[in-house]
């Protein structure tokens, strides 16, 4: 079994006493003297750190839990000299002072910087572009395919016997027909179509499996992704790639018939990413038809993650390389689909289409009108310097995907409506602004904030912002780093990858079920008693479906053969919590983790600053102590002085979720003793709170001020990719506000944002600020940040 | 000698800039220019031939010419005839398939789907073809290698793949689409030049507007916009350096405009030509194809005052003068295109070598059927042209019906590729075909 080492989270908080600046209260006053001479000759003016001392001082702890470490521990080696009241006073002062991160926001209050287009970004706007010149799609509420059968081998409309609806295509239609008395069983054709849903952004893997002859289309109505027309010895697996983008509909169509052969069958198949090869499933296929949506595939250098969420800061030479080949595919797309794109077909003067078609490019590229400099830069002298129209386009193109106009968010500081119709539309959209606002900026509306939040509502219900919505609760719950879930073989041998697949299926269900809800109730996601279950997940926890499967298995694609909401174990699960993926996940091969769930709960839903332990400590291995159960393990484990302060925190939020194993499975004992699954949590406003397991813990976190105060600021970054506190030290509070009011719906929450990033955004200018007395480390780069990453448990026992 | 890589290297690019900056023709081949550069071109059409108008009546160094062969005459004594080799490979499907399929692969059709006019349905070929195995020989060794390693040149080959429409296998159930759309064809031998010349153009506008938005930026922001323009710049500058290396490099100049349609067979062949010959001048490959149409193609050689198809037309019996008077006239066509390329070729100085392209390329014409009304596989009209392969050219030679993989096996050889078998081994069994050198 490879060992890896255990991160266990410890917050290191340098801490001491002294003071400085603007206070009012005698009991502030009294904290600032005390600060002063106790504390600032290590710590620093404001918490800012000196050579002994070089960390600086900030963090998120409660008043209390301050005053307490203070008490206990400070001045180093002399804690006796600041206690009780004197360590309260220092403590509260610290606060307001420099210590919160509302604090540090005042003292160095953070920017919004120069920045270009994410990745994705950057491949949503080429593909809006190219969709913004074809028509759009909606998914409705009808899943599967339209299938259309044929008398004879050949396709022709006029042997068309029958017309219906698949769920999915996965057929061994044998020796016989699929009817006997229309269709002949020697040879007979389907066609396939509608559109396909994915659930992600990413490379899907397409498997075709059949023993005659098919063509299969996705995303390409002209070029087939899979040619096996003609079936030839034994091959009867065939392959291959597209990329998708999520929250966009891509056309589908095969087209298979039998002809000769004894028998038929054809099932069709994917691999989302992250995924297992499965026959694509209902709810991923739509009869509707849809346009082709121009992806473009060439690989970019991912974005800079390191503040917790994707933003465009910075440019590197792969990044710029990248934008240049992206370029050219695209150009190279457009070019090839022009007729379809510029409606060449409708007739009219060629050259003149392809210009105008040219001109309305540039400008949705850049988000506003071109002026005549601009035009003439980037379209007119590129026809001249072409020898064709067709290539002149293709320059147009490739300049406009390279100009700074089109790769920077904002470039001109004008801070009109086109730059608050791009803001917008980038935050819920992560795209380009699409035409019903760019007519709305033309008309000079966007000044109104209830004009923006008009637009914005309308833009938070499409599928791209639900889509967006969801990938930000992957990003929440930190998703990607729970890939591979694996357990030991000798503990939990029914856990099979099918298993953790559909794990992972059943909690992205969940996240998009509440996602897509009316409004998307965020508590919903908290205190949920129900999880999506297939039957496979039903057997291995033990779990009813509400549609029996038994009949599943003859008719695939049917609801039963596919993922349903069961209520499961209610009175002890509620909620992601309590989520057998999350559980699974955050936990070693055989026995739970209560640090990683701890931490998962605290960094990651309560968004307290958990610092990385100040050393690696590998887990004491289950084995060393047989007579200790999990609880007892890790409280031993983390009882020195150095992990206490910290995992006081994380150990009592992971405990309360002790009644459930490895795989998640509910227990109420370990190593024959009862469980104790007792936790508790110190707020912020100093009260104490109390739970006993993932019920009472879900509760609490439902209805926690914190959890909903740390989804608004993750859920600002991850839309407008600049640190949320350049909107103001109170932008949290404000947000939440209203995010409370309008009964946590999640896409309420989503408009909102949007419109106060619209409302504001970069300036040219630098900012008129005299504050930066002291060392400015950007606010997104400050440790209290919860976004920062979270490991998944080493494969240890 | 710098190879391509280190060139890359020493601009210091990574991968996602190598579309632009890749294939530079210069180093396409960085190998001595000393060996000699063997190629090989394989030209394909459809439908059988006229065998009185075809075979010589003699044998040997001294032959005169039929009248299809007669476009070839100012190189008879550059040229081989080979009569008695037949295409003796069975199993599934019909003639055309099996003709077109195994023609280069020697070996059976797979079963499958396809259903001709007569026999079982059929699939696709069960093994590698001659031209693919010799490319890949080619491209297995650093001094012979090429960017492209071969190229599947087509002339009006029908939207489809199935069995009739493809001759080149990359392996087994692996069929190669030609390219027959010339303008395609030149994209993918120079679209990187044009793009290079396109980018660098491009790249200086978008330095400009970069400086301009610079202007009215804070400092701390610009410096983000002026290390992008730094990498803008470098790529600009990398691009040219590339240019620079490109030019003295014949890049043919197409006739734009031209439809892929039946009357335009004539002008897509002669682009076709004109590009394959470019692409031995600057050793873009070794192996070319050059497939006219299809097994069963059916084109309309209006230009040759002829309405019917030429499929339609093979059907006919011999007795029937009229008709074949008209497949005379196709056939002397085909031979009249290979006539092109053999001129082309030999009025084409060697690159750095001595001689002409001709000197180093042997073409070998071939067909899916010996004659198209009786679909015989025996006596598939081969000829071989030009002296790329050692072999004792202006004769006229004849053969007891020897199978064609022995052929095959001889072109191999050629390349000093000594394989012992190609495609179904029970006709390799008499070793590569004697007599040729």
């Amino acid at each position: 079994m490879r060992r890896f080492l255990l991160s266990l989270c410890c917050t290191v908080l340098p801490l001491c006493c002294t003071a400085s600046a603007q206070d009012s209260s005698p009991a502030l006053a009294r904290g600032k003297a005390i600060y002063e001479q106790q504390c600032q000759s290590c710590h620093g003016v404001n918490g800012t750190g000196s050579k002994e001392v070089p960390s600086p001082l900030f963090g998120d702890r409660a008043v209390a839990e301050l005053a307490d470490l203070i008490d206990r521990t400070m001045p180093e080696g002399a804690p006796q000299e600041c206690v009780g009241e004197d360590a309260r006073a220092v403590a509260e002062w610290m606060q307001q002072a420099f210590y919160s991160p509302e604090a540090q926001a005042r003292l160095n209050p953070p920017r919004v910087e120069l920045a270009r287009l994410t990745v994705s970004q950057y491949r949503n706007a080429v593909a809006d572009l190219s969709t913004s010149f074809r028509w759009q799609q909606t998914p409705g509420a009808e899943r599967g395919l339209n299938a259309s059968y044929f008398a004879g081998r050949s396709h022709r409309r006029d042997r068309q016997v029958l017309q219906r609806l698949d769920s999915q295509i996965h057929f061994q239609f044998g020796s016989s027909s699929p009817d006997g008395e229309k269709l002949s069983e020697d040879a007979f054709a389907v066609t396939w179509d509608g559109s396909l849903i994915p659930r992600e952004t990413g490379w899907y893997d397409f498997t075709l499996r059949t023993e005659n002859g098919a063509r299969l289309y996705v995303n390409d109505r002209n070029t087939p992704l899979i040619d096996a027309w003609v079936r030839s010895g034994n091959d009867t697996e065939f392959h291959g790639r597209r990329y998708l983008l999520s929250g966009r509909l891509y056309p589908i169509k095969l087209d298979w018939f039998k002809f000769g052969e004894k028998t038929a069958a054809v099932q069709l198949c994917w691999k989302v990413p992250g995924g297992v090869l499965e026959t694509i499933p209902r709810r991923h296929l739509c009869p509707r038809p849809s346009p082709d949506v121009l992806v473009v595939e060439t690989p970019f250098p991912p974005d800079d993650r390191s503040a917790g969420y994707e933003r465009g800061t910075s440019v590197s030479r792969e990044w710029d390389e990248a934008a240049t080949a992206a370029a050219v595919e695209a150009a190279d797309k457009i070019v090839a689909s022009i007729n379809d794109l510029a409606r060449l077909r409708d007739g009219g003067d060629r050259a003149q289409k392809i210009r105008e078609f040219a001109v309305n490019f540039v400008e949705r590229a850049f988000r506003r009108p071109l002026d005549d400099t601009l035009r003439q830069k980037y379209v007119d002298t590129q026809f001249a310097a072409a020898k064709s129209d067709d290539e002149g386009l293709r320059r147009i193109v490739i300049l406009a995907l390279k100009s700074p106009r089109f790769l920077y968010r904002e470039t001109t500081g004008a801070d009109d409506d086109y730059d608050r119709a791009a803001r917008l539309s980038f935050a819920l959209l992560n795209s380009l602004p699409d035409p019903q606002l760019l007519e709305a900026a033309k008309s000079g509306k966007l000044n109104n904030p209830d004009e923006l939040r008009k637009h914005a509502r309308r833009l938070a219900a499409d599928p791209r912002s639900r889509a967006r919505l969801v990938e930000f609760l992957r990003a929440w719950l930190n998703l990607d780093r729970l890939q591979e879930l694996d357990k030991s073989d000798h503990a939990h041998p029914d856990f099979t990858p099918e298993i953790a697949a559909d794990l992972r299926t059943s909690l992205e269900l969940s996240l998009e079920h509440a996602a897509n809800s009316a409004g998307g109730d965020f508590r919903a996601l908290l205190n949920s008693d129900s999880i999506f279950m297939n039957d496979r997940l039903a057997k291995f926890y033990n779990a009813a479906l509400p549609v029996p499967a038994a009949s599943a298995t003859d008719t695939p694609g049917s609801p039963a053969a596919e993922f349903q909401l069961v209520q499961f174990e209610p009175e002890h699960r509620a909620g992601i919590v309590s989520h057998p993926f999350l559980l699974s996940g955050l936990a070693y091969l055989e026995t739970s983790s209560p640090i990683h769930r701890g931490v998962f709960v605290s960094r990651g839903l309560l968004g307290r600053g958990v610092k990385p332990p100040p050393i690696a400590v590998a887990p004491t291995a289950p084995e060393l102590s047989p007579d200790l159960n999990t609880r007892e393990r890790v409280t031993l484990q983390t009882s020195p002085d150095m992990c206490v302060n910290c995992h006081n925190l994380i150990n009592s939020l992971g405990f309360a979720l002790e009644n459930f194993d490895a795989v998640g499975r509910y227990r109420n004992e370990e190593k024959g003793r009862p469980v104790d699954a007792s936790g508790q949590y110190l707020q912020r406003s100093g009260r104490l709170v109390r739970f006993t397991g993932a019920r009472e813990l879900a509760e609490f976190l439902a209805e926690s001020e914190e959890t909903q105060r740390s989804f608004v600021r993750q859920l600002f970054h991850h839309m407008v990719q600049q640190p949320v506190l350049a909107w103001g030290p109170n932008a949290v509070d404000e947000l939440n506000e209203t995010f409370t009011s309008s009964r946590l719906q999640m896409q309420e929450l989503q408009a909102e944002i949007a419109v106060r990033a619209a409302l504001r955004g970069w300036s040219p200018a630098p900012p008129a600020t005299a504050a930066r007395t002291f060392n400015s480390t950007p606010a997104s780069r400050l440790p209290f940040s919860s976004e920062t990453q979270l490991q998944q448990p080493a494969k240890l026992r | 000698m710098q190879t391509r890589r280190h060139f890359l290297r020493r601009l210091g690019l990574s991968a996602a800039a190598t579309p632009f900056i890749s294939g530079l023709s210069a180093f396409a081949s960085p190998k001595a220019l000393g060996t000699r550069r063997q190629r090989l071109v394989v030209m394909f059409s459809p439908n059988g031939t006229v065998p009185w108008d075809f075979w010589p009546d003699e044998e040997g160094d001294q032959f005169t010419l039929k009248r299809i062969l007669q476009p070839l005459s100012d190189f008879q004594n550059r040229m081989l005839v080979l009569k008695g080799v037949c295409d003796k490979v069975r199993g599934d499907g019909d003639n055309h398939m099996r003709g077109m399929g195994c023609l280069l692969t020697g070996t059976e059709l797979f079963p499958g789907n396809i259903q001709g006019g007569s026999d079982t349905p059929a699939g696709w070929a069960s093994g590698i073809s001659i031209d693919q195995e010799i490319a890949g020989f080619l491209q297995s060794k650093e001094e012979t290698r090429t960017r492209f390693g071969s190229l599947e040149f087509g002339v009006m080959v029908p939207d489809r793949a199935d069995t009739w429409t493809r001759m080149s296998y990359a392996g087994a159930n692996k069929p190669i689409a030609p390219v027959d759309d010339p303008y395609q064809m030149f994209k993918k031998l120079y679209g990187q030049v044009r793009d290079r010349e396109v980018l660098t153009s491009i790249l200086d506008s978008v330095q400009d507007d970069l400086q301009a938005i610079g202007k009215v930026i804070s400092s701390e922001d610009r410096r983000l916009l002026d290390e992008h323009t730094t990498f803008v710049r470098s790529m600009e500058q990398q691009l040219q350096s590339a240019q620079s290396l490109d030019s003295g490099h014949a890049v043919p100049a197409l006739e734009p405009g031209i439809r892929e349609e039946n009357d335009n067979i004539p002008q897509i062949t002669r682009m076709q030509i004109e590009l394959l010959v470019n692409s031995f001048q600057n050793d873009f490959t070794r192996v070319a194809t050059l497939q006219i149409t299809n097994s069963v193609g059916q084109p309309k050689m209006r230009w040759l005052g002829i309405e019917e198809g030429h499929h339609e037309l093979s059907h006919e019996p011999d007795e029937n003068k009229d008709a074949h008077e008209k497949l005379t006239k196709i056939n002397t066509w085909y031979c009249e295109q290979l006539a092109l390329l053999v001129r082309r070729l030999a009025e084409t100085p060697e690159p750095g070598g001595e001689g002409s392209l001709l000197d180093n390329t042997t073409i070998l014409w071939g067909n899916e059927l010996g004659q198209g009304n009786s679909h015989t596989l025996d006596n598939i009209p081969f000829v071989m042209i030009g002296n790329g392969l050692n072999f004792r050219m202006g004769r006229s030679l004849r053969f007891p019906k020897v199978p064609h993989n022995r052929l095959l096996l001889a072109l191999a050889h050629g390349f000093g590729h000594h394989i012992e078998t190609f495609g179904n081994p029970n006709f390799c069994k008499d070793g590569v075909l004697t007599g040729l050198t």
